[in-house]
Order: C-alpha cells, then sequence, then structure tokens
C-alpha cells in the first residue's frame, strides 16, 4: 500500500498479517450485506455466509501457494501479471481495480444509513426512514442525504489518502480488534436475550425461490471475503512471509467464517429475516437498538456501541479500499499497463497522486448507484478474478515446475479446479440474477470490460508510435475481450 | 519509459544472492536459477526474488525462468564458463535482451563481443580488502556504508521530481540529494532536479523504490 514503501520493511508478525486480513473481511460487509442477504435468502443467510466461506477457501489455497512463492507485494494482480501474456494480466488488474472500487462506494452506501441511524441514536435526527433530502440552496436541488453523506465520506477518505500516506498495519491491528470486540459484544448480548431464546429459524428458505435462494445471495456477499488480496498486497512487508503469509490467510478466514457465523445467527435470531431485510444496510445496528440494554451512562444506548461499530467498520473498510485500489492502478501503471502517470508518486504527497484521483472519480460516480447493485457488481468482479487466481497457479505448475515453491497446496490440481468450477457458478447465478432484477448493473460491468478493451488498444498503439515503427510490438493485438 | 525491469540471474550463490536483494530493493522484478536445492530454500526464506531450481545451461529451465520477456540476464554463479554458457543461450532465446557475465580474470575485453557486460567481483573484493588491511581513516565509499547506498541518479525526463526544487520534493525519509547537477556543490533546497542531469543520493535499501520512482519515473 502506499504508506507501506515509506515504512522499514519486514515488520509486521503472523499477528498483523491475519488482522489486515481479518480487518478487510470483517467489518463493512457484515454490517451492510446481512439485511440485503436476509432479504433474498431469508434465514438461510447463515448458510449464504459460511458457504461462500468455503468457496473462497479454495481460492486462499491458490493465493497461499502464489504469495509464498513469488516474492512481490501487490496482491492478485501482481501474481498474475507474472504468470499471464499482456491482455489476460491487463484484464485482471483492470476488473480487480474496478472491484475495489465499487467496493468503496458499496462501503460509502453502507456508511450513510448506519451513521444516520447513530445521529438517531442520540436524537440528533428523527429515524433514518424519516430523513428526508437534504435541500442545497446552491445548486438549487435536493439530494437525498444519504447519497450526500456517502460522496462526502468518500472525497474525505480520499483526500486523506492522496495527501498523506496511510496508517500503518499496527494501527489496523488496533481497528481490526476495534471491530470484533464490538461484534462480540454484540453476539455475547443477543445470544441471551430473550427475543433469541424464541428465535425461529423455520422456514430456513424463503417461500417460492426454495434453497435456490442461497445462490444469489452468496453472489451478492461474495464480496465480504475479498480480504485475503489484501493480506497478500502487504506481504514484502512480512516477517518470514513464505510461513507467515500461507498461515494469515487460512486464520484469518477461519475466524472470519466463525464471527460471520455467530453474528447472522445472532442477527436472524433477534430480528428475524423479515426485520432484517426491512432494515437493509443498517440491519446489525437495527438488530442491536432492539436488544442491547438502554439507560447506560453517557452512551445512554447499548445499541449506540453496535451502530458505531457499523460506522467505524465502513469508514475503516472505505478507506482500505480507497488505499487497495489505488494501489492496483499504481501497480498496472508501474507495468505500463496503464499511463506511465498511474505508475508515479507524487513529488511533494509521496502518494500514488493520479491513481488515487482516477480511483476516486469512479468511486464517487459509484455512490449514485443503489447499495445492491455496488455489491453485485464488486462481487462478480471479484468471483471474475478470483477465476483468473486459481488459473494463475495451474499454469504456473505447468510452465514453471522447477520453480520453488516454500507452501504447495494439498491434493494439487484439485482444490484450484474445484475453485474455478465454483467461482464460476456463482458468476453465473450472479449474471442470471442481474438480467432478471439489475439490468444496469450488468451493462455498467459490461460496459467497464469494453473500456477497459478500448483504453489497452489505445495504450498498445501508444507504445507502438513511441517505440518507432522498426522495432517489434511487445503486445499482441488486443483480440475481442468482451 | 518505467525504470521497472525483468531480470534473471544464473547463480544464487552469494553474489548472485546480493546482486539480486540490491536490485529488488531499487524496485526491479528479479528471477534466480539455482541448482542447489538447499540454497534454493535459502533463497525463497530471503523473499527477494522468484526462484527456479534447475541448471542454468538447460534451454528449459531459462524458459522457465522467463528470458523470453526478461531486459536483463546476468550469469554470476563462480564459474565464468557457465555464466557466458547462459548468456549465450539467451542471447539466442531472447536476441535482444541484455546479458551481464561474471567472470574469473580482470582481461575483461575478451568478453565484449559475446556478453554486453563483465563483472570482476573479486576486484571490487580486493579494493575493500586493501582498504581494510591499510585500515586508513579516510576510505572510499564502497566499503564503508555498510547497507546504505550512495549512487549516482540521473533524472529522467517527466520523472515525478523532474524540473522541481529540492524543497518542492518530499524525499522519503532515508534519502539525502549530496550533489548539485554540476558536482561542485553540496545541495540545498533551492536546488532543482533538472531533467537529464546526474546526482549523487544517498539512499537507505527499504526506501531505494521510491526514489527510484521520483526520480526515474
Amino acid at each position: 500500500m502506499s504508506g507501506s514503501q515509506r515504512a522499514p520493511a519486514a515488520d509486521l508478525g503472523l499477528l498483523d498479517a491475519t488482522m489486515i486480513g481479518m480487518g478487510a473481511m470483517i467489518g463493512a460487509g457484515i454490517f451492510v450485506l446481512t439485511g440485503l442477504a436476509a432479504e433474498i435468502a431469508g434465514p438461510a443467510a447463515i448458510l449464504v455466509f459460511v458457504l461462500n466461506g468455503v468457496v473462497t477457501a479454495f481460492t486462499g489455497l491458490s493465493y497461499a501457494e502464489l504469495a509464498a512463492s513469488i516474492p512481490k507485494s501487490g496482491g492478485g494482480y501482481a501474481f498474475v501479471r507474472e504468470v499471464f501474456a499482456d491482455l489476460p494480466s491487463f484484464l485482471m488488474g483492470w476488473m480487480l481495480w474496478f472491484a475495489y472500487m465499487i467496493a468503496g462506494a458499496l462501503y460509502a452506501l453502507g456508511f450513510a444509513p448506519n451513521f444516520l441511524e447513530l445521529l438517531h441514536v442520540y436524537g440528533i435526527v428523527p429515524p433514518p426512514e424519516q430523513v428526508g433530502a437534504i435541500a442545497l440552496p446552491v445548486v438549487d436541488a435536493a439530494v437525498p442525504a444519504a447519497f450526500g453523506l456517502a460522496f462526502v465520506a468518500v472525497l474525505a477518505l480520499v483526500a486523506l489518502n492522496a495527501v498523506s500516506t496511510a496508517a500503518s498495519g499496527s494501527v489496523e491491528t488496533i481497528f481490526t480488534a476495534t471491530k470484533v470486540a464490538i461484534l462480540l459484544v454484540f453476539v455475547a448480548f443477543g445470544a441471551t436475550a430473550p427475543m433469541f431464546s424464541t428465535a425461529e429459524f423455520q422456514p430456513l428458505f424463503p417461500a417460492g425461490a426454495g434453497a435456490a435462494a442461497v445462490l444469489p445471495a452468496m453472489g451478492l456477499t461474495f464480496i465480504a471475503f475479498e480480504g485475503y488480496d489484501l493480506i497478500t498486497t502487504v506481504t514484502e512487508e512480512v516477517k518470514n512471509p513464505r510461513e507467515n503469509i500461507p498461515k494469515a490467510i487460512f486464520v484469518s478466514l477461519a475466524a472470519t467464517v466463525v464471527v460471520y457465523l455467530a453474528v447472522v445467527t445472532v442477527a436472524v435470531g433477534t430480528l428475524g429475516a423479515e426485520g432484517l431485510a426491512a432494515a437493509g444496510e443498517a440491519g446489525i445496528a437495527e438488530a442491536a437498538t432492539q436488544f442491547m440494554p438502554t439507560g447506560i451512562p453517557v452512551i445512554r444506548n447499548g445499541g449506540a456501541i453496535i451502530v458505531f461499530g457499523a460506522v467505524f467498520s465502513t469508514l475503516t473498510a472505505l478507506n482500505a479500499v480507497v488505499i487497495a485500489s489505488s494501489r492496483v492502478a499504481f501497480s498496472m501503471g508501474r507495468e505500463g499497463q496503464l499511463l506511465p502517470r498511474f505508475g508515479q508518486l507524487h513529488h511533494r504527497y509521496g502518494t500514488p497522486f493520479v491513481a488515487i484521483l482516477a480511483s476516486a472519480v469512479v468511486m464517487l460516480g459509484s455512490v449514485a448507484l443503489p447499495t445492491q447493485s455496488a455489491g453485485n457488481m464488486s462481487s462478480l468482479f471479484f468471483l471474475l478474478s478470483f477465476v483468473v487466481v486459481n488459473g494463475s497457479v495451474i499454469k504456473l505448475r505447468r510452465e514453471r515446475p522447477n520453480m520453488t515453491r516454500p507452501y504447495e497446496m494439498p491434493f494439487y490440481p484439485a482444490p484450484p479446479v474445484i475453485g474455478i468450477v465454483l467461482n464460476l457458478v456463482l458468476t453465473a447465478v450472479l449474471v442470471e440474477y442481474l438480467v432478471r432484477t439489475d439490468p444496469l448493473a450488468l451493462a455498467l460491468s459490461a460496459g467497464w470490460i469494453l473500456l477497459g478493451g478500448v483504453s489497452y488498444v489505445a495504450l498498445g498503439r501508444a507504445a507502438d508510435t513511441e517505440r518507432g515503427p522498426g522495432e517489434p510490438a511487445q503486445t499482441a493485438p488486443a483480440g475481442d475481450d468482451s | 519509459m518505467t525504470g521497472k525491469l525483468d531480470i534473471v540471474i544464473a547463480g544464487g550463490g552469494r553474489v548472485g544472492f546480493q546482486t539480486a536483494r540490491l536490485l529488488e530493493e531499487r524496485g526491479h522484478d528479479v528471477t534466480v536459477v539455482e541448482q542447489d536445492s538447499d540454497r534454493c530454500a535459502v533463497l525463497a526464506d530471503a523473499y527477494v526474488a522468484t526462484v527456479i531450481e534447475g541448471d542454468a545451461t538447460n534451454p528449459g529451465i531459462l524458459e522457465q525462468a522467463g528470458v523470453e520477456t526478461a531486459d536483463t540476464v546476468a550469469g554470476l554463479s563462480g564459474e565464468a564458463g557457465l555464466n557466458l554458457a547462459v548468456c549465450l543461450a539467451a542471447r539466442e532465446l531472447a536476441p535482444d535482451v541484455r546479458t551481464v557475465a561474471r567472470v574469473d580474470t580482470a582481461e575483461r575485453a575478451a568478453y565484449d563481443r559475446f556478453v554486453d557486460a563483465v563483472v570482476f567481483p573479486e576486484l571490487a573484493g580486493a579494493r575493500v580488502a586493501a582498504n581494510e588491511v591499510l585500515g586508513s581513516d579516510v576510505q572510499s565509499l564502497a566499503d564503508t556504508t555498510g547497507r546504505l547506498d550512495i549512487m549516482h541518479l540521473r533524472v529522467a525526463e517527466g520523472a515525478p521530481a523532474a524540473g522541481k526544487s529540492l524543497a518542492a520534493v518530499r524525499l522519503p525519509k532515508g534519502a539525502v540529494v549530496v550533489s548539485d547537477e554540476s558536482g561542485d556543490r553540496v545541495a540545498g533546497p533551492e536546488t532543482v532536479l533538472t531533467a537529464g542531469e546526474r546526482y549523487v543520493v544517498a539512499v537507505e535499501p527499504g526506501v531505494a523504490d521510491e526514489v527510484m520512482n521520483l526520480f526515474r519515473g
């Protein structure tokens, strides 16, 4: 990440690396997406998160093997760049960049209702559903409060990251510990609440759709598990990486699944699937305000802790993806796969300034999307890029059998093949679901890929002119990649 | 042009390993080919380069190391013949690749026809040894700086720092520009980093990559 280059090398231990992964996975996803998952899958939302954990675990094995044997920070894009030719690696970076930017929009959109809920708990504003539009005197138009808040949150964090280097790994550890502690408080109170003892998980699946409803919900919430791509973007700072990176990936994934399982079970058990669905992005916060004790001094309402947790998580996650998205664009710029400007640090701020600004433009534009569309699009692109990561492991094993692999996954080639199949199944389900319910999101996704194809050809042309007609072009002519 | 290079090093012994580490610190992609599996494990632990286990003169192994897309191939093992063979094979696979061979004699000229550059590490080692033997209080820089790197760095056209004064460029902590462009004076805040000119810069390993980015783009 942008801050890492100023920091001394190799000072993150196993705990720090694990916390970076958990910090990305636990937090915004669970707070924002639980309600939306319950809307689609009913009480089976519990299953949704566990199954997604299982699906991601296969790709986790691929990440572990690649990260241990390719000593590069930069995450999935860096690995794929090492293995694949120009066009596939360009597309991988392009998709991953988009996935992070859209995730940023998603977290900003999740931040807004939770922030309003927090203000509501303290009686500053009426309940979120009653907060209407904020009139803007300057442009003589009304902007929905949630949209405005999301926009401001993105703007603030982008500005922060553009002029200063990011928080270090140890701060991340404190952040993550805070989030996990808040969720544990939530689980402890929820599981002992009277509401939970009468919990009703039947019928598990929503009427009509049946068990099949789990699949589109899995597609939507898949983004909650993108965390270990983030671990692998800081590998060069991790002590004894060939042992600690695979461990950090597995430990953070396992811990995350356990926490999700507990939180979603409590949320469904107390508020009920319908209640969760109705609360949408603020589902967990809403559930908490129902059963947490009230009348506590200073914080007044126990639910405020959870609501604060949601606000805190969405903001820290937003910060993380601002860094992650600019990092991908920065790497692509350095590899000559985007304009070289993207791969340069700003002479005064020492940050990948252009990469951050470009990411900000897309993020700010995406804040206008409905939360669910943002979640779907981001998940779609993470699914596709995970397919490529699994493919890289197979290609690398075939083409470079003599490469030293400090960590080799067990039962090769089963894990990457299963990973590819499961990710593709979810992709197909998600695309089918989007065709029915959200053609706009699908059209925007296709548009992004198309834009990528155009940029690739244009950049290839520019490079050819620079090189001169006599010399051979290194980049193969771009084919039809849509 | 980006300053990032794709480099293949044949031989992961002391010279190959230290070279790989320096290159990685400066932000380049390094692949090391090494025959000894114990040595490969040591290299993998250091986490500075992708490691290919095998005989570097074997074309199949060279292909696995990615010679065909590499910018530079360096034969740095202890055997001059092997290094030369690696460079010749690499040229056969990728005619445009820059080749560097470690040799075991000061007679460098003999190799000019076959490789782009030769290194004779023993000569540098001998300078260091001579300095230490004399125990003088005044020594040349190469051997007194520990991990610190003092380098001559040319500012690239269009690099982020090009045309800016040192006051306007926030160099990372751990980097100092020592000389101005004429090389006659010590640099100050008002010193302008002119594209195409060379400056003496002192850099700690942890920030070398970032300094390269500012100077080279």
